[in-house]
């Protein structure tokens, strides 16, 4: 069965981009637009991996972080963040709410957060 | 008959004069103090005086009638004075010995003359004798005493010769000494002259400065009137000044305060004046100032503080002398509020434009990666080629919105970063391998010269120091020609680190050299490179190494290169860059 993965992320290429590439990858892929969205899905779909954005609509990722804490169902859940911006306070501040990895958009291609992704669940 | 009687008569008289002169003779010969003895022709005794009797010791029968050898038993002197007196006409007076009675003999002088008749035949002598014994002593004691004498007279002499010649010595040291202290005195006499003739030419002097004094007196006047208008205007313009001022003496104590200074204080001049700088750190408004300038007011220049949360003043420190005497310090309050609600506006503008601009970037550079990688589909080369020429456009875009935020963010005072205690040579050789193909590609000679020893751990931001020490690599790699020569070294002096990066490329223009770290300056010389930046890594780097309390510059001739140099210190505290972000 194939590992569930859940993209929050309020831009449109990026969910196109990433969603594709994830996958040829074979990966089951749900999306959220929003940080609020982001929350109501997790607790439907109860995915195996979430990647979150930070600066979003709504809800950013450090409240989403937040409230997934308080959540016994799902604190759980790892968290790779994927972000605009990669100062060392705001991954200092990512890993203390439980997030387990975190790359910045600009530095990054997309085979590298496959190769993240693989690293947290496994193909 | 009467003849006869007349003769008889006259001998008569003739016999009673003879007879008189017989006594009288015999009285004198008696009295004489002198012995006297008379002698036969044949040197016999034949009659001797009082005196000579008491001489001899002998009575006059004893002796008379006997020869003289009796009495002067010396044969050989006596035979001698016999002859002379025998031939001699004259007295001869000779010295011997007489033998008296006693037999004690005893010295004499005798005199000897013959004794003649009517017809001057010789009939016998006459012989004194004097007892010169006592005279022989007091000659002898004369002698002795003329001996002793001339004895103390050479002594005497040779003594007054001493004192002479010592006195002689004397009078010549002493001339000596009246000559030098003539010269002396003479000397003093010249310039006790020459001094008075100063003094005369002095008063000259000073009389004629008495003159121009008063002239200038009369212009003083005028000037002090002048000067009062002056001060009035002085007072004036720091009374309305627009920046706030505060004068301190050279106590430090406050000397003035201007009205606009008391409005950004909030505090009355009465309140303030005349105390220490130190104590005007009770007032929570003048507090940061004191912070700032510290209690001997070192010297500062246009430093930002913010007084409230709606008033940033800019405080610069002048200090006031007069020919090199410290007379004291003004502090110059210029209000930067406004500007610096500017700034901050600008400095947001550009972060929220940077940010913004990131994402679109991303999603460029994603679906370029994606394109490439044959994700999308397969592609032909010449579109390839595109794509690629596009990434690296692209590329650059994003580096220079990463450099626009880490200048937004260093000039909001907030870009360091946990500093943690690191050593330095890592990080430079991981600055150094990022760069190896170009370095290759370049064919450029490359060194590193390592620390001979261990250098000691330091406190820094080990991101920031990587991306300062990687601005200058870049720097000298990009502006040296190819064959050219890096040479970076890593060194430890006095407690501080210092790094230095040496090239032989294009070098910065001696007249640019002053904005080499300013933002966006790009020298004019690799202007015409053609070659990519932006002019923000210096700013950068400048920036990040005064954050951590080091010093950078640099050394550079136009065509020949650049050496850039930075120091970080061992113990340097730098909490103040790590506010809260």
């Amino acid at each position: 069965m194939a590992k569930k993965i859940l993209l929050v992320e309020d831009e449109e290429i990026m969910i196109n981009l990433l969603q594709k590439k994830l996958i040829r990858e074979g990966y089951e892929i749900s999306v959220a637009r929003n940080g609020e969205e982001g929350l109501k899905a997790m607790r439907e779909v109860k995915p195996d991996l979430i990647l979150l954005d930070i600066i979003m609509p709504k809800m950013g990722g450090f409240e989403v972080m937040e409230e997934m804490g308080k959540d016994k169902n799902l604190k759980d859940i790892p968290v790779i963040v994927i972000s605009n911006s990669g100062q060392p306070v705001e991954i200092d501040k990512a890993q203390k709410l439980g997030a387990k990895d975190w790359l910045i958009k600009t530095e990054f291609d997309p085979q590298e957060v496959i190769d993240k992704v693989v690293k947290q669940i496994g193909k | 008959m009467a003849e006869k009687k007349f003769y008889k008569e006259e001998l008569k008289i003739l016999k009673e004069d003879f007879d008189d002169l017989k006594v009288y003779l015999d009285e004198i010969r008696n009295i004489l103090p002198i012995s006297v003895c008379t002698l036969s022709s044949f040197w016999v005794i034949v009659d001797i005086n009082r005196t000579a009797g008491t001489l001899i010791g002998y009575k006059p029968l004893e002796i008379i009638g006997q020869s003289i050898d009796f009495i002067f038993q010396k044969k050989q002197e006596l035979e001698k004075i016999k002859e002379k007196a025998e031939r001699g006409k004259r007295v001869i007076t000779e010295e011997t010995l007489l033998t008296p009675k006693n037999k004690k003999e005893i010295l004499v002088s005798i005199s000897i003359v013959g004794r003649k008749d009517r017809e001057g035949n010789l009939i016998g002598y006459f012989l004194s004798i004097a007892d010169i014994t006592e005279t022989k002593k007091y000659q002898k004691k004369l002698e002795e005493r003329t001996k002793e004498l001339e004895k103390a007279r050479a002594t005497l002499e040779i003594k007054v010769k001493t004192r002479t010649r010592e006195l002689k010595e004397l009078a010549e040291s002493l001339e000596e000494k009246v000559k030098e202290r003539t010269k002396e005195s003479e000397k003093r006499t010249k310039e006790l002259e020459e001094s008075r003739t100063a003094l005369m030419n002095m008063l000259e002097d000073v009389e004629e400065s008495r003159k121009a004094l008063i002239n200038m007196l009369e212009d003083v006047e005028e000037a002090r009137g002048k000067a009062e208008e002056e001060k009035n205007k002085t007072l004036a313009v720091i009374t309305n000044f627009a920046d706030g001022l505060l004068a301190l003496d050279k106590e430090n104590k406050l000397s003035l305060i201007n009205p606009q200074a008391e409005v950004f204080f909030d505090v009355k001049s009465r309140d303030i004046i005349d105390r220490p700088i130190l104590e005007l750190s009770t007032f929570p408004t003048i507090e940061p100032v004191v912070k700032l300038v510290g209690k001997e007011i070192k010297g500062v220049f246009r430093k930002e503080v913010r007084i409230r949360e709606d008033l940033v003043l800019e405080v610069s420190t002048i200090p006031v002398t007069r020919e090199e005497e410290k007379l004291g310090t003004l502090i110059i309050l210029h209000d930067v509020t406004r500007e610096k609600t500017i700034e901050r506006m600008k400095t947001e503008f550009v972060s929220l434009t940077a940010h913004q601009l990131r994402t679109p970037l991303s999603a460029i550079k994603w679906t370029l990666r994606m394109l490439l990688d044959g994700d999308l589909g397969r592609i032909t080369e010449e579109q390839k080629d595109f794509l690629e020429k596009t990434y690296k456009s692209n590329e650059r875009m994003i580096t220079l919105i990463n450099d626009l935020l880490d200048v937004t963010r260093i000039e909001e005072g907030r870009y360091l970063y946990k500093p943690v205690l690191t050593d330095t040579e890592p990080i430079v050789q991981f600055a150094i391998n990022s760069h190896k193909e170009e370095i290759k590609k370049k064919k450029i000679k490359f060194e590193f010269k390592k620390p001979e020893e261990e250098l000691p751990k330091i406190k820094l931001d080990v991101e920031k120091i990587r991306l300062a020490i990687d601005n200058l690599i870049d720097n000298a790699i990009r502006y040296t020609p190819a064959y050219g020569k890096v040479t970076v070294s890593l060194e430890y002096r006095k407690g501080v680190i210092e790094f230095s990066i040496k090239d032989t490329g294009v070098g910065i223009p001696k007249d640019q050299q002053g904005r080499v770290f300013t933002k966006f300056f790009r020298a004019a010389n690799v202007m015409r490179m053609a070659t990519e930046g932006f002019g923000l890594g210096l700013f950068i780097t400048k920036n990040i190494i005064e954050a951590h309390g080091g010093k950078i510059w640099f050394e550079s001739e136009e065509g020949k290169g650049t050496t850039f140099y930075f120091t970080l210190s061992v113990k340097e505290e730098f909490g103040e860059f790590l506010k809260e972000f």
